[in-house]
């Protein structure tokens, strides 16, 4: 700005030459620099509004999927009857093969729309009944369309959702229909099979998943027994007895249990519901087999706002189903959970104490250069490169050798050998290690030498100059380090696809086994889910939601994440601000 | 071409059930639960059956609670090397074996893999739901899909026009979609609809059959083929003849089955079993499942075609599980 002014006063102030002064002036104008501001405004500008238009669209698409939506059953010319939820609406060209099917009337109407029509998109839903579970309706078509009440809308545990009506519920032989079927007595009655559901789940999940560890535990000793003295060996032949007795016990558990189950399970399937679609086709299905149900026309706001919680407190605690396009993602989220913190761990000290020792310790040269020209490099390595390290270095050959030393046992099912939560987060800290260390080198050169300089004249050797006064003074600009590594791992997917996400992982790595935390296993991935949801799940269509309503969430862990560690660097700035001067 | 007569002739053999198509053979057996069946199971191979292999792991782990299945599926060609390392028990595949595939798990384990066919899968040629083609010849799509045309097309089909379509369509081009090449699906439609021939360069190669699907749905000109199960209300399958001049047929179930569809085929899950020894209940009582009524309605729940009871119990023959 400043020469800017300085070329305007020189510019005014010949008053005898105009073309003079003109010329200046309009140089003047690119030397003030405005047009210069006004690109970079405009580029920030764009920059935003990618940025902003790209989080409305997740955040709008996310937020509204669960909403319950009405329900519209259309009437075709040709009498047929098709009920659905809206979903999507578009016009499009009608081409001549085409038109010259359809009636004069509609035609007429066409042509004079400029060849233009309207179609919908119903989620009829009914997969079991009609192998198809959307529909595009065309408005040449439809005669008119209701939205009746008592229709209703049906998730269901296996087949997607139902459309259609409840026609009537046997309980124990009893048949009850017509009047007596209130919403609020299938409501109870529904709250109660679920109960029964959950408690079959507990205890064949919970209960016989436990029975089944440590029996799997006690077969695993006589393995090892074999390998450790051989068939047939003393140690070996009281090993396996002193396993058959343990087996034997665990047997009576699991019987007694399984029993339990069969009985609840025999219980609940005495209560049926009897369903009808929109055309009378009717179907038969354990009530305990409905997630959730209602009547899609009659529900007034408040009743929409608990369906909408209800499905989003599903989604948060619930695990997936059909194969991963329903129910819920608590096991992606915990791996993500997982995976990242354990990354950072593994990621701080790595590479803050690289870092240190270029900066501190190491004699500035040729040598230190190149190491530090090689680690901003890193940063650019394509991250499936990383994967493909990861699984040959980490999983095959360090838990190859693993496996070998420590579960010979269990092979040839490899236990290490293959990708896991571990060699996961070790991939990703590789991938994320440069970051740490450019921001931390960057933390500690802030540092001002008077401070060292201080410090070691009070006689303080180096070691404690650096852990006392440079530490903790570049500790808030470590944190910014570790928060963007923290950001860029939990949002990476593609090395992860190669080292431990699978699509569906029976357990989390994290349970009430002994060692707690299992770092072999397998896990899934918000980002993975994503990606298996939105490409690899049968019905595109259905998954489209979820694919946003999953994004939305993996967006939200990671701003969570980082909000915390903010807080804590914040926390810490605060903390030495006081001794400033 | 082979394949697809010995399918026809292999479905045929349950030949009352033809007729009665979207449902399972009335002849399956109920799969009845029995004791002492645990452990865990892992599954590496073809995404076309990724998510089939996924509902009958759930419907599995219903049964048998104490059983823990995991599955992965990046591609058929991931299975044979995950068979042979051992890194998994089941290798879902959407083609059969190749020689060289077969050789590499022989050469480990001194005898062959043994194979189930699990599902029969109608792989469709899918347009936009607008588009009015009603019908192509092999011919036709191999001069589509290919550069090389062995299929025996004089010159490659480049815009709609070209294979018959008029108006506003003719002088649009054809816009590709296909799988990658670790796909069984990819290697499957190259060898029976481009007659072992090239792809066309301007394929667009996508990582999941369903993600070939999407593409297709946004883009009015687009082709492209995965299996019939992803389907979609914005796309149409199109019907395809063996030779020019022929009756086209749909991808359903009668058209797989009467093996007038050409390019049907059967989604194999192959697996490691000695020959001399029984198979172990884990993977033994899996493969029951599959072939019940329960696994093969998940069959149809997926979109794919069920298997009839002579296929059934020809493959449990097969493993000593009859």
């Amino acid at each position: 700005m400043k020469s800017g002014e300085t070329m305007e006063a020189v510019a005014v102030k010949p008053t005898t030459g105009a073309i003079t002064a003109r010329r200046s002036y309009e140089s003047s104008l690119s030397a003030r620099g405005e047009p210069f501001l006004w690109g970079l405004g405009g580029a920030l500008g764009f920059g935003v509004l990618l940025v902003v238009g790209f989080l409305v669209l997740v955040f709008w698409n996310g937020i509204t999927t669960f909403w319950p939506k009405p329900i519209e059953v259309v009437t075709l010319l040709s009498g047929e009857l098709v009920a659905g939820e809206p979903t999507r609406r578009e016009a499009f060209k009608v081409g001549p093969e085409r038109l010259a099917s359809l009636p004069e009337a509609a035609k007429a109407r066409i042509i004079a729309d400029d060849h233009i029509a309207r179609r919908v998109l119903l989620r009829t839903g009914n997969f079991d009944l009609y192998n198809d579970d959307y529909r595009w309706i065309e408005d040449y078509k439809i005669e008119k369309v209701e939205t009746p009440s008592n229709l209703f809308f049906i998730e269901r545990q296996e087949w997607g959702a139902f459309v259609g009506r409840i026609k009537s519920l046997s309980k124990d032989g009893a048949v009850i229909s017509g009047d007596e079927l209130t919403y609020a007595f299938l409501s109870s009655e529904q709250q109660e099979a679920r109960q029964r559901f959950r408690a079959i789940k507990a205890i064949e999940k919970g209960e016989i998943g436990e029975v089944n560890f440590e029996l799997n535990q006690e077969r695993l000793k006589i393995r090892k027994a074999v390998l450790q003295h051989g068939e047939g060996a003393p140690e070996t032949k009281r090993v396996e007895a002193e396993v058959e007795q343990a087996a034997l016990a665990m047997k009576v558990r699991f019987e007694a249990l399984a029993l339990k189950s069969q009985e609840i399970k025999s219980q609940d399937s005495k209560i049926l519901v009897t369903l009808a679609d929109i055309t009378g086709t009717e179907k038969v299905t354990p009530l305990s087999q409905i997630v959730r149900f209602y009547p899609a026309n009659d529900l007034s706001l408040l009743d929409k706002v608990g369906i909408y919680l209800s499905r989003w407190s599903e989604f948060l605690t619930d695990d997936p189903r059909e194969a991963n396009t329903e129910g819920g993602v608590l096991p992606a989220i915990f791996g993500t959970f997982v995976m990242t913190l354990l990354m950072v761990v593994v990621v701080a000290p790595f590479g803050v104490v690289t870092a240190l020792y270029l900066r501190e310790y190491a004699k500035q040269g040729r040598l230190v250069s190149i190491v530090r020209i090689s680690v901003n490099n890193l940063a650019g390595v394509p991250s499936i490169v990383y994967g493909v390290f990861g699984l040959g270095f980490f999983a095959y050959i360090l838990g190859g050798s693993i496996d070998a030393l420590f579960y010979p046992e269990r092979l040839p099912n490899p236990t290490f050998g293959t990708g896991g939560l571990l060699w996961s987060a070790l991939t990703l800290a590789l991938l994320t290690v440069p970051v740490v260390i450019v921001a931390t080198e960057e933390a500690l050169a802030a540092v001002p030498k008077s401070m060292r300089e201080g410090s070691l004249a009070c006689g303080a050797s180096k070691w404690q100059t650096i852990k006392n006064i440079v530490l903790p003074r570049a500790m808030p600009g470590i944190m910014t380090g570790l928060i963007l590594a923290m950001a860029r791992g939990a949002g990476e997917v593609a090395p992860l696809m190669l080292v431990g996400v699978v699509k569906l992982a029976p357990e989390l790595p994290v349970d009430g086994f002994w060692p707690f935390v299992h770092l072999e296993r397998s896990f899934m991935h918000l980002g993975f889910h994503i990606f298996d949801v939105g490409f690899q799940s049968r019905n595109s269509e259905a998954g489209k939601p979820m694919v946003f309503v999953t994004t939305l969430l993996l967006i939200a862990l990671i701003a969570l994440m980082n909000a915390s560690a903010v807080i804590i660097r914040n926390r810490l700035k605060r903390k030495f601000m006081v001794g400033h001067f | 071409m082979m394949k697809t007569t010995a399918l026809a002739a292999a479905l045929l053999m349950g030949a009352s059930f033809a007729a009665q198509a979207q449902t399972v053979d009335a002849k399956l057996a109920d799969y009845k639960k029995v004791s002492g069946v645990s452990g865990s199971l892992k599954s590496i191979g073809s995404d076309t059956l990724n998510n089939l292999m996924t509902l009958w792991a759930e419907g599995y782990n219903a049964l048998y609670p104490n059983v823990k299945i995991e599955i992965e599926g990046k591609g058929s060609s991931t299975a044979p090397p995950a068979l042979v390392a051992g890194t998994s028990q089941f290798g879902p595949m959407s083609r059969p074996m190749k020689a060289k595939e077969i050789e590499d798990f022989e050469k480990k384990n001194g005898y062959k893999p043994s194979a189930i066919r699990s599902a029969v899968d109608a792989l469709a040629v899918f347009v936009h739901k607008d588009n009015p083609i009603q019908c192509l010849s092999l011919q036709q799509v191999d001069a589509i899909f290919s550069k090389t045309r062995k299929g025996g097309a004089a010159k490659q089909a480049a815009t709609w026009g070209d294979v018959g379509l008029s108006g506003d369509w003719a002088n649009k081009p054809i816009s590709l979609y296909g799988r990658n090449s670790a796909s069984g699906t990819y290697g499957y439609f190259k060898e029976e609809a481009l007659f072992n021939g090239d792809y066309s360069d301007s394929v667009k190669e996508q990582p999941g059959s369903s993600a070939v699907v999407q593409g297709i749905a946004s883009d009015k000109y687009a082709i492209g083929y995965s299996g019939v199960g992803y389907k979609t209300a914005d796309v149409r399958t199109v019907p395809i003849s063996k030779k020019p001049g022929e009756k086209c047929y749909d991808a359903n179930a009668e058209g797989a089955y009467s093996g007038n569809y050409p390019i049907a085929r059967f989604l194999y899950v192959y697996l490691n079993k000695n020959p001399n020894q029984a198979m172990d209940p884990l993977r033994g009582e899996f493969v029951r499942y599959v072939f019940s009524k329960q696994g093969q309605t998940v069959v149809l729940k997926d979109g794919f075609f069920p298997v009839t009871k002579a296929i059934a119990d020809e493959d449990l023959g097969k493993l000593g599980l009859k």
